[in-house]
């Protein structure tokens, strides 16, 4: 079945071997609050808020950049492993892709809309922070659970 | 929807890696179908009757549950 909105198979391997390092110094930025000072720029921004300032529609800010990096390098590779065709991508892997990616929708805005209930404040932040990543993380973890037990029941 | 993939696949002395081959599709699909866990789509169902030879609808048949 001819598909036009999936990355090469061997998009995948690329994807993993980003995917899997990226996750680790994401974490371990987030644990321990890392913020090497070799990493702060001045960014262009789209909104500037000041501390006791005005806000600005546009300018620049002084920010330390490892989290960006991190979370470019997240969702960028997450794609290329979730969108990538298998070796051999038919009509059935197609339908387990779609099946694996409602499933991850619903369990991520079940998660969401719990969090939004019981999580408040400051905690509410590391929950819209995870957020960013869950959907495709969760779908990754579905689409290969039901691949791999398609490939054991066979 | 109910099929007779298995016995034209067993009639044409066919392995479900041949069968999957010759539909390009993976083995796992042909599985899927044969236990009647996958409907395919038309393009594969035609695609498998002219395979074995034979009209889609001696392959695939509708069940009480289809309607």
């Amino acid at each position: 079945m001819k598909t036009n909105y999936l990355f090469p198979n061997c998009f995948k391997i690329y994807g993993w071997i980003i995917l899997t390092p990226s996750l680790i110094v994401g974490a371990l930025s987030l644990v321990f609050e890392l913020e090497p000072t070799a990493l702060e720029f001045e960014m262009p921004a789209l909104f500037v808020d000041e501390f006791m300032g005005q806000n600005k529609l546009a300018g620049t800010v002084n920010n330390n950049i490892l989290n960006e990096i991190v979370g470019v390098l997240i969702i960028l590779s997450s794609i290329f492993v979730a969108f990538s065709k298998e070796k051999e991508e038919d009509e059935y892997i197609l339908k387990i892709r779609l099946e694996s990616l409602v499933w991850a929708v619903y369990v991520n805005y079940g998660i969401l809309l719990i969090s939004l209930l019981f999580i408040y404040d400051f905690s509410f932040l590391y929950v819209m922070i995870f957020n960013m990543f869950t959907v495709i993380i969760f779908f990754i973890i579905r689409f290969y659970w039901q691949l791999n037990k398609l490939k054991n029941e066979s | 929807m109910k099929n007779t993939i298995k016995i034209e696949r067993a009639r044409h002395n066919l392995t479900q890696a041949q069968l999957a081959e010759k539909a390009k599709v993976s083995r796992q699909t042909i599985n899927a179908m044969e236990l009647g866990k996958y409907v395919p789509s038309t393009v594969l169902a035609l695609r498998l009757a002219c395979i074995f030879d034979i009209e889609v609808t001696k392959l695939f048949s509708l069940e009480s549950k289809d309607w």
